[in-house]
Formats: C-alpha cells, sequence, structure tokens
C-alpha cells in the first residue's frame, strides 16, 4: 500500500498523468473537429492518425513513404542546425573568454550582446537569406547568431561568478593566466555554459526550421509549407508539428544529460 | 584621484561601444562592409537610404507597427495572466501542479515554426473576416510563447519565500487569502519582471514569425518578407529597423516600469 502511494506521487508518474490528460483533451476536440467539418484533418486529427500516416507504406511522392520524407528531410535542418549550433557555441564562448580577459573588449561588446537579444533575429532571416544568396549557409549562419549570445551572455556570467577567494589563492600559488583560467575559471563556468546550451539549442533548431519555409528546396520547413499548400496530404504536416516538437523537447533535455556526463562533480546532492 | 578614475571608467564605458558603433555605421556608408559580406548595396542598402525610406513611407510602416505591437501586446498580457494563474494553481497542489509546470514549460521548447500554422487551423471559424481570424491566431502564438516563462519565474516566486516567514503567518492565524497577498504577492514581483524579461523579445519574435504563415498580410515581419519577395530590399530594410526598434523600445519601457515599481515596492517594506 504504502509503496502504491509512493509510486501515485513520484514525479515520473505525475508526468504521465499530464501526459494523458493532454491526449484526452487532443482526442476529444478532436472527435468535436471531426463531426463539423469534412476535413477534420486539416483542423485537428486524431493522434492514430498521425500515427498511421508515419507507420503506413502508402508512397506519397511516388517513391518515398511519409515516414521516409520525413526524416530525409530532418536531416538535412537537423545537420544545418546543428552546424550552425556548433559554430555559435565555439564564437559565443570565445568572445565570452576574450571579455573576461580584456576589459576593453567587455566594455566595448557589452551593450551590443544586450542589444542583439532584442532584436528580433528570426524577422530578418530573408535578408540573411538575400545577403548571402544560398539558404543552407543562412539556415546555419542564423542558428549560429541565435546560439551565440545566450551562450556568450552565460559563460560571462560563469567567468564572474569566481569567488575572490579563489582568485587570492591562485594569486598566492602565483599561477599564470593560463593556469587560472583551466583550473578555476573554466570548471567554474561550465554550469552557466549548459544553460546557455539549453536555451539556444531548441532556437537553434526553430531557426533552421524557418529559414527552410522560405526557399523551396530539402528540408522539414520546405515540406511543411508544401503540405499547407496541399502538395501532399495534410498529415505529413502533423507528422513534422509533433516531430518538431518532439525535437525541441529532446534537444534540451540531450544537452542536460550531456552537462550531467561531462561534469559530474555538479551532482554533490547524491555523494 | 578618485574622481579622475570614475570619469575614466566611464569614459570607457560609453566611448568604447560608441566608437565600435561609429565604425559600424561609418564602415556600412563607405561600402566596406559590402565588401566584407561581399554583397552589394542593392541587397544592403546604405543607411541614409534606409533613413530616408523610412521617412518616406511612415504612413505604411506606422501601420503594420500598429499591428504587430497589437499583437505582442495583446499576447503577452494574456499569456502573462494565464501563466500567473497557472503558478497560483501549481501553488495551491504543489504536488501535481509542479508536474504541470513541467509540460507547461516543455511547450516553450516547441518551435514557434510548428505552433504558428496549428493555431491558424485552429482559429479558422473564429470570424469571417481574414484580418481577425489572423490576429486571433497570432495572438495565441504568442501567448503560448509567453506563458511558460512567466508561470515557471512566478512559481519559484510564490513558492521561494523567505525562512520562516510562512511559520509568522501561521502564527497570525492568516488565512490562505492574506498569506497570498501579504506575503506571496509581493515576493513573486521581482520574479515577474524576470519572465518579462525573457518573454517581451519573445513576444515580439513570435509576432513576426507568426505573421509570415497568416492568412491577412499585415504586420512588420510579413513586410520584410513581402519586400524581399518583391526585391524591395531597401523597403525590406527599413522594416528591419523598425522591427529593432520595437524589439528595444518595449524592452526599454519594461526596464522603466521595473525599476519604478520595485523601487515603490522597496520603499512599502
Amino acid at each position: 500500500m504504502k509503496k502504491l502511494k509512493k509510486l501515485l506521487t513520484s514525479k515520473f508518474f505525475i508526468t504521465i498523468v499530464w501526459v494523458v490528460m493532454l491526449i484526452a483533451v487532443w482526442e476529444l476536440f478532436a472527435f468535436h473537429v471531426e463531426n463539423i467539418k469534412r476535413t477534420p484533418e486539416n483542423v485537428q486529427p486524431h493522434l492514430s492518425g498521425i500515427v498511421d500516416s508515419l507507420t503506413s507504406d502508402r508512397k506519397i511522392n511516388g517513391s518515398q513513404t511519409a515516414l521516409q520524407m520525413v526524416i530525409e528531410n530532418a536531416k538535412a535542418t537537423l545537420t544545418r542546425a546543428g552546424i550552425g549550433y556548433i559554430i555559435g557555441i565555439a564564437s559565443g564562448f570565445l568572445l565570452a573568454l576574450f571579455m573576461s580577459l580584456s576589459k576593453i573588449v567587455e566594455k566595448t561588446s557589452f551593450p551590443y550582446l544586450m542589444l542583439i537579444q532584442l532584436i528580433p533575429i528570426l524577422g530578418m532571416a530573408p535578408i540573411i537569406n538575400a545577403i548571402t544568396g544560398d539558404i543552407a549557409k543562412s539556415r546555419i549562419i542564423i542558428a549560429a547568431i541565435l546560439t551565440f549570445y545566450p551562450v556568450a551572455t552565460n559563460t560571462l556570467a560563469g567567468f564572474k561568478s569566481v569567488q575572490r577567494e579563489k582568485h587570492e589563492l591562485m594569486y598566492s600559488y602565483a599561477a599564470n593566466k593560463f593556469q587560472i583560467y583551466t583550473k578555476t575559471m573554466i570548471p567554474a563556468c561550465i554550469p552557466y555554459f549548459f544553460t546557455g546550451l539549453k536555451i539556444s539549442a531548441p532556437m537553434a533548431i526553430t531557426a533552421s526550421i524557418l529559414v527552410d519555409t522560405l526557399q523551396g528546396g530539402i528540408g522539414l520547413g520546405c515540406l511543411l509549407s508544401q503540405s499547407l499548400k496541399g502538395a501532399m496530404t495534410r498529415y505529413v504536416f502533423w507528422d513534422i508539428v509533433f516531430f518538431s516538437a518532439v525535437i525541441g523537447i529532446l534537444s534540451f533535455y540531450i544537452m542536460g544529460i550531456i552537462e550531467i556526463m561531462m561534469c559530474p562533480y555538479r551532482r554533490t546532492g547524491k555523494r | 584621484m578618485l574622481h579622475s578614475k570614475k570619469v575614466r571608467s566611464g569614459v570607457t564605458n560609453i566611448g568604447c561601444p560608441l566608437l565600435f558603433g561609429a565604425a559600424l555605421v561609418a564602415s556600412w556608408q563607405t561600402g566596406l562592409l559590402h565588401k566584407i559580406l561581399k554583397t552589394d548595396e542593392y541587397i544592403l542598402p546604405y543607411p541614409m537610404r534606409i533613413i530616408d525610406i523610412m521617412k518616406e513611407n511612415s504612413d505604411k510602416i506606422m501601420l503594420n507597427v500598429n499591428a504587430s505591437v497589437k499583437v505582442a501586446l495583446i499576447g503577452l498580457l494574456l499569456g502573462s495572466v494565464l501563466g500567473y494563474l497557472i503558478a497560483i494553481i501549481a501553488t495551491v497542489f504543489p504536488k501535481y501542479g509542479s508536474g504541470g509546470l513541467t509540460i507547461v514549460s516543455a511547450f516553450n521548447a516547441i518551435p514557434i515554426v510548428a505552433l504558428a500554422p496549428v493555431f491558424i487551423n485552429w482559429t479558422k471559424d473564429v470570424s469571417d473576416i481574414a484580418e481577425e481570424r489572423s490576429m486571433a491566431a497570432k495572438i495565441l502564438v504568442v501567448t503560448v510563447t509567453s506563458m511558460a516563462a512567466m508561470s515557471v519565474n512566478a512559481y519559484r516566486g510564490l513558492t521561494e519565500l523567505p525562512p520562516f516567514s510562512e511559520d509568522l503567518m501561521k502564527t497570525y492565524a492568516a488565512g490562505r487569502l492574506t498569506e497570498f497577498f501579504k506575503l506571496r504577492f509581493p515576493n513573486s514581483v521581482p520574479y515577474i519582471f524576470t519572465a518579462l524579461r525573457v518573454s517581451v523579445p519573445g513576444s515580439v519574435i513570435g509576432a513576426l514569425v507568426s505573421e509570415y504563415f497568416a492568412e491577412y498580410i499585415i504586420g512588420v515581419g510579413r513586410q520584410i518578407r513581402e519586400n524581399i519577395l518583391i526585391a524591395q530590399y531597401a523597403t525590406a530594410w527599413a522594416y528591419i529597423v523598425t522591427a529593432c526598434i520595437i524589439g528595444i523600445v518595449m524592452y526599454a519601457i519594461l526596464m522603466l516600469a521595473e525599476s519604478i515599481i520595485l523601487k515603490a515596492c522597496l520603499h512599502r517594506t
């Protein structure tokens, strides 16, 4: 009995209950739509219909099933998002490093780092596409810009979080700049760095999909707009919506897992 | 001595960024930036030209600004109020409430691009006029995106109370409502602003992106795209600059409101 009670109040169980409730609400709404609409899949299909469309082996565009098509396009989109993400992480980290090394760099770039957060970069996607002239490149660039500033600001906050005592200790050890950074500063900033990574992972994916919709070609966004225009069954659209939602949420958690693997010293509570 | 040091740090504080900005604008106006980006003045017009176009089209730009800002503000308001209500419910029922919060914050990770078309489908029957339909869909997108930040932060503000304050309330035999208005709500005010700092820029982005998918063609974001489609790059840049100004002005207003309200709160206690 006690075990059952423990299970009922466990975090895992509560999450499951919520997910089940969400599914129930979705299905109720779907039944309602089914009764009043001629083409319910345009507004809200049953979840079973979406799963069906993913598992069926009916060819949609002559050669590929829906699942194959989504996966092929997702690969293109996610690769570009990934490249942009990595470039953004590297440049964000480097800028934070330079900012902590030099006061002038910090003073010069900090206001702009703040400013860039307020500018709707996603709204600038079409013009970046026009400047680069290459949709693949602009996807990478926008994903990189969106990744860049959360990583830079959070890492900088991490560098600044190092206590004065630690600096004094390193000074008393006669440590040089390189040692100070590798022994205290960089380990201290890692948790902050990962906060930046977690914030920006879904953003990089959003950016990549959005840029896709601007132009034809291969990518989840292109497929999404084609399906919306009626070039193929509407279920492809729903597949993509759910796929990108899952990927967005997963990317956040994957970063959390990598964080735990890379800095196990944060798991001090379990010691 | 101290005084001169202060002046000098003030000079570098303001001087360095200004110098950088001036260098950027100068290289843009002289065409150096075009060489670096390997583009021409057709796609990336000179700053003076963009300003001229903004002056010429100010009426049309204001019309679109109105539409976008309306969407962003209404969505922000709805999302924040809803998010705060969710946080209150989660505080009253802590076990299931915090689980629900996990779900709400998971919504945050869903790309806006996927949300916008879904909401457009859902709001098809709201009105017969395309303008109102699109408006409703856009507002929904902004609402969902700003709800997550508010609910998570407000929940922290409502539950992470100063030590023993809850016990103090108990010794006063305060009811739940009194406890809420005297303790939990004031404690959550700074957290509300933390949430708004995320959701104000987020609401502008949400409004601009959802315009891309909307049926009715209006809004700053949509105009950027439409003008690029017809290769009117200079006009598109005018809208981009406008979008940046919207983002910055809204954030500046938030900062002002925050400093005034937080000061008033501190004064009271």
